[in-house]
This record gives C-alpha cells, structure tokens and sequence, in this order.
C-alpha cells in the first residue's frame, strides 16, 4: 500500500472514535437477543388481542443498540413492523399519544430503519410513511433531531 | 397524484428541516481550513446518523447530515428502460451545470441518481424554508418531467414510424 | 407589555453582538473578517467604527461592561483585545488592538469576558480552551491551556459568578464545569457546590444529554449554583450539582443553539426555531413557560395551519398539498414568510438590560437574517406557543 494514502488522522491519539460517543449496552449480546425473542412472543400476545398501545410499548422497550447485536436488531424491527402493519390508520394518533417520549424517540429509530431497506421482511414504504407523517405531528421535527444525533443506533 | 407521494414528500420535508440545522464549523483536522464536514468526513463526532425515506425499492432519498453540511441524495423512479436512458441524460444535463444550481452536487453518491449539497453558507444566505421548498419542487417536476418526456418520446417514435411505414402502404 | 424592537441591520447573517455597559454602542460582525461598532442614534443604529485585524471569519465578541475592552476571536485562530484610546492626530477616540498570544493551532470558536474582566475565556477547535490574563510587562495577553479531557471543538463557554468555575460545552456532547484558577490574578476561590479545592483544569462535572449531541451553549445561573446547557439532540438540559439532579426537556421543535438565563428559575433559549423561548423551574423541575415572540397572534389565519409538517408552511406545499387532496393545481403564490420576528436562526442571546429587582428584563437577539431584536423578558405569552405547537 502506498504510503501515501495512509489516513495519518486516524492515528492522532485525541481522536475520538464512534465507540466513545455513547454509553454501552450494559447487557450481554446474548441477553438481548433472548429480550428480543421474549418481547416478540409478548407483542404477538398483544396483537392477537388487540391491544396495540402496550404491544407497541412493549416492542419500543429497551431496545438494542450498538455492535454485535444484529440478529437481535433485525428481530425487534421484524416486531415494531408487526405492530405497525396491524394498526388502522384511524388508530394511529391515539396509539401515538399513548407513547411516552422515549418511546416516541425510538419508534421514529425504527421507522427510519425500516424505511432504509425497503422490500425486506414485511417493510413497506406507505405504512411507515403514514406513521412518519403522524408522529411527526405529534412529537415535531425534533423527535427526527434526536434521530440523527443519538449514536445508540438500533 | 398517487396517494403515498404526499406522505413521501412530507416526510422528506420534515426530515430535511431537521437536517438543515447547520453552522459555521471550521476543520479541527486541517489549519485554516473549513470544508463540508459531509464530504472530508475528518472528523466522526460532527457527523450525524444518516437517514433514509423511501416510497418503495425504486424511489429513495438518502439524507447524511453534518454539523456543517447536508448531503440529499434521490433516487428517481424509473420503471423501464426508456426512463432510465431519459433520466440518466437529465440529471446528466443538470450535473453537468451544477454551479448554476448552487446546491447541486457535480457526481451523485453511488446508487442514486442525483445528490445535493447544502451548506451553512448556502443556509446563510438563502431561506431555509426556500431551499427545503426548493428540492420539493425539484421532486415533484422531475418525476413529472421525465414522464412527459417518455410521452413525447412515444408519440415522435409513432409518427417516425408511421411516416416511414407510409411508403410500403400503396 | 411592550413589543419588541427590531432593528434591522443588514442583509447579510450577524454571526455575533454585543453591548457595551450603558448600551449605547454596540459591536456586531457581519459573517465577514471586520467587526462593526454602531452608536446608537435616535431610534436606529449608525455605524462609527470598524475594527479590522483578523483575516477570517469572525466568531464571537464580547465587550467588558466596566472596563470598555471589546475581544473578539476568529477562526483565523488569533484573538484581539481592543481597547479605546485617544489618537493625538485626530482627536477622537479610536480602537487599538493588543495582540493575544493564545497558542491554539485551529480556529477559535468563542470568546467571553470573565465576570472581574481581568481575564478572558477563547473556546477553540484544538480541543482546548485558553484561559487568558493580562501580563503587564509585555503588555500582551498570555493563555494557559484547559485541554483535559476535551475530545472535540469547543463550541460554547461561560463563566461563572465566581470568576475561577468555567462552563464549556463541546461537540464530543459533552458539557463540563472547569476551574480556570490562575495564581497571579485570582484570589483563592470560597468552596461552591461545583467543589471546595480548585487548582487549575480541575473538572468538577460532566454532563451530556441522553441522546447525545453537540453542545451548542452552556450558562450559569445567575447565582453560578445551576448549570444549563442546550445541545443538537434538541434539548435543554439543567443540571444541579448537589444530587446531582438533571432534567432534560426535550423539544418538538428544532435544536437550541444559544442560551441565557434571565433569574435564578428563568432562562430564555432560541436557535434554528427562529424564536426566542422561556424555560422556568427549579430544583423539582422545569418546564415550558412561553415564547416571546408573540406576532403569531395578529398574523395567523385561523385554522388552516392544521395538519401540515413543521411550521414551514409555504406556497409550494400549500399548492401541492390543494393538488393532492382537491385534485386541482392553483398558480396563486402566497407570501412565504415564517410567522416569527426573525426569519432565519438566532445566533446569539444575550442579556440586555438588567431590572431593579437584579433579573434580566430585556434581552438582545440576532439571527442569520441580519436582525438585531430587544426583547421583554417579561411579555413571555403562553397562548402563541401552543397555538404554534399545534401547528408543529
């Protein structure tokens, strides 16, 4: 390699890597994924009685961020989609206003999440959307700044 | 209009005024320098998650914001082969004139069709309502754009062929 | 209540201002490399003076109320004290610059005046904060550097009551209270609730939002016993030591970049929402109080603000919006001005004018529109936030 194309930057000692700007997942990668699973079984328990409101806060319940958690991000996804995709667009603005504002934060995470890889799973574009218009109107453009500058990516 | 452009465009309208919270930000990696952070992309702290919106597979727009700077990429529907070639020679057309765009990037991120660069000092000196009124526009004319070029496009190609198929009908 | 005053000073952003003590001046940058001395003349503003050392962009100033010293910093990493004195050729007062010796290698990113004046604080991106007091022999400005442990570029500093604490807020999301203690000019400071022994860049707290963000501005509580700080996750967060009790308010409207608080359970915040806001509270919490910009009130039209995304609502979208629900497209173009004092984002807050019971009763914003607005601490209105909330 051409010495010449060596990022020197990336060796200056002060520099601050992406690990540092949050505080870690205290819980093992294994204990999220088995959350993960457990919060599912929960949410489909919910659904198939109808009560959207505590599936949806269930599935925005402590969610898992940062590395090595993959297959436990992709789980809670395939659950919020779920609960998204069960919900009447009628519903929408109660379910919402049931949230509290953490779970507002990571509902709009997920949308987000989804709408970045369309066609996967049971994703589509014009459910999230709906939801995106809707939560914006409730919790503003602010909830879509805390997306952007919060690290604990889910 | 289709029922899910509304919601698709409203939601790139919020969440490009989210992104468009930008400030003067000179380079701590290089002396005397200040550069879109977006693009150097020296320093990890002043960059921020990057967002996606999508309609569906085909029609995207990918938003990586900066403390400085925001990168607005889309992805222009194109359902065969005729839109392709047509809006590849559009945003092509516009590139190629990117600095009378002022916002306009001069080579689209990869796997979009066209890219934006916005920066504090365009926030600085332009409304930011206008330029988020702006790139919506731009949103709304090109898909329209490009069909009424595929229609033009059809209905030349059916005259050329009806004046030339003229000559064999005797 | 008083309305506001608006001047409108140029067409170009105004990344910075401040007042002299008796606010009859006033220093101002135009997003340029000269600094603008105005003098108040009747009901406007006439421009008397124009400091020109640095060559590049200017970031902040700040003007020593007792002393008359304006310093100003630059991204051209150098920083001027500017003091009046007469010219014998002339006759009239004129600004002469004193050079800072600050040894920082990237720009500086702020500047205020310590609460004495015999020092002054110049936040920069070399991850350091220079610390400067005036060494007679020499007659320049020398800086001892606070850099443990910042990470990033400093954005925002503020001092405390004490003149030794320092707030700093950065963009590593973090904010942090440093003692800035120099032997030579300080008298040993009395024990606070930030910490009793303060030898220099000693850190007495750090503090970052949950959802991280760079750290656009820091204040101390008039009484240096709370610390506010406002960072990019949209947020305001106050911090009381002694728990240490932390609340953090979280917004539905676009990030603070700038902040002041006005009493000891009051302070006003505005950034890229373009109007100036009012938090109130205490040790048990805070909450919302109002807006000061209040003209929503004779401008709005009713309901029509409903439904739509963000307060941006504008001809094009209206005209999009008619397209798609009432399947016709009308050509009328409708203003698109926001329904807010200021057009464009507020760069900085300051306190104005102080009241007889010892608050700030008015303070002073600017924005990137180029306007320069005086505001009623006082005349904070309740009725136009929410009808503007309900229309985010």
């Amino acid at each position: 390699m051409s010495f010449r194309k060596i990022d020197i930057d990336a060796f200056d000692e002060d520099v601050l890597q992406e690990t540092e700007l949050y505080e870690p997942d205290p819980r093992d990668p294994a204990q999220v994924l088995a959350d993960a699973r457990q919060k599912q079984a929960t949410v489909r328990s919910a659904l198939s009685r109808g009560d959207i409101s505590s599936a949806l806060n269930t599935a925005l319940d402590s969610p898992p961020y940062g590395p090595n958690v993959d297959e436990a991000k992709n789980l809670t996804l395939q659950t919020v989609v779920s609960v998204l995709n069960s919900t009447k667009g009628t519903e929408i603005p109660n379910v919402l206003k049931s949230l509290s504002q953490d779970a507002q934060d990571t509902l709009m995470k997920y949308i987000y999440k989804g709408m970045g890889m369309p066609g996967w799973g049971d994703v589509s574009g014009s459910v999230l959307l709906a939801w995106h218009e809707k939560l914006t109107e409730v919790a503003g453009t602010g909830c879509i700044v805390r997306v952007m500058s919060d690290r604990r990516t889910v | 209009m289709s029922n899910s452009l509304r919601p698709y465009l409203s939601a790139v309208r919020s969440t490009l005024t989210a992104a468009l919270t930008l400030q003067n930000f000179s380079s701590q990696v290089v002396e005397r320098h200040n550069k879109p952070e977006v693009e150097a992309r020296g320093s990890k702290e002043v960059l921020l998650n990057s967002l996606t919106i999508s309609r569906n597979e085909s029609e995207r727009v990918l938003i990586e914001p900066s403390i400085n700077s925001i990168r607005m990429s889309i992805k222009i529907k194109q359902a065969d082969e005729i839109e392709n070639i047509l809006c590849h020679k559009f945003t092509r057309f516009m590139m190629q004139r990117a600095e009378s765009f002022i916002v306009l990037r001069r080579k689209p991120v990869a796997g979009y069709d066209i890219s934006f660069l916005i920066t504090n000092v365009h926030t600085e000196t332009m409304l930011k309502h206008k330029i988020v009124d702006f790139i919506i526009q731009f949103m709304e004319e090109v898909d329209k754009e490009i069909s009424e070029m595929k229609l033009t496009l059809n209905a030349r190609a059916r005259t050329v062929a009806e004046s030339y198929l003229m000559a064999f009908d005797s | 209540m008083a309305a506001p005053q608006v001047f409108s000073i140029a067409q170009a952003p105004i990344t910075c201002h401040a007042f002299n003590g008796d606010r009859s001046h006033l220093a101002l940058s135009l997003n340029d490399t000269k600094v603008d001395v105005y003098t108040k003349q009747g009901k406007g503003w006439q421009i008397t003076d124009t400091l020109s050392e640095h060559d590049r962009t200017i970031t902040s100033i700040d003007w020593a109320p007792i002393t008359n010293r304006i310093v100003t910093a630059s991204q051209d990493r150098n920083a001027y004290v500017w003091s009046q004195s007469l010219d014998p050729d002339t006759g009239r007062m004129v600004w002469k610059p004193t050079l800072v010796l600050l040894r920082i290698n990237r720009a500086a990113t702020f500047v205020r005046w310590s609460p004495n004046e015999d020092k002054f604080a110049v936040a920069s991106g070399a991850r350091t904060i220079a610390i400067c007091s005036f060494d007679p022999e020499n007659n320049w400005w020398v800086a001892r550097h606070l850099k443990k442990p910042i990470r990033s570029t400093v954005l925002s500093v503020d001092w405390h009551p004490n003149n030794v604490l320092l707030a700093a807020g950065s963009a590593d999301t973090k904010a942090r209270v440093f003692s800035a203690y120099i032997k030579d000019v300080d008298k040993r400071p009395a024990p606070t609730v930030w910490g009793e022994k303060l030898p220099f860049n000693t850190v007495c707290g750090e503090y970052a939002s949950p959802a991280g963000g760079w750290v656009h501005a820091v204040g101390f509580s008039p009484s240096g016993d709370t610390l506010a700080f406002a960072s990019h996750d949209s947020s305001i967060t106050i911090v009381y030591p002694g728990g240490p009790t932390i609340h953090t308010i979280r917004l539905q409207s676009l990030p603070f970049v700038t902040l002041t608080w006005t009493a000891e359970d009051t302070l006003v915040a505005a950034g890229y929402d373009c109007n100036p806001v009012v938090y109130s509270g205490g040790l048990d919490g805070w909450s919302l109080a109002g807006t000061l910009d209040d003209t929503v009130g004779a401008t709005k039209t009713g309901g029509t603000r409903t439904g739509t995304v963000g307060r941006l609502n504008t001809a094009a979208f209206n005209a999009f919006r008619n397209a798609d629900t009432r399947g016709h497209t009308s050509e009328t173009v409708t203003d698109t001005e926001l329904h807010t004092i200021h057009q464009n984002t507020i760069t900085s807050v300051r306190p104005y004018e102080k009241g007889a019971d010892g608050t700030v009763a008015r303070v002073s914003t600017s924005g990137v529109d180029g306007k320069l607005v005086i505001w009623n601490v006082s005349a904070v209105s309740a009725g136009g936030l929410t009808g503007r909330l309900g229309a985010i």
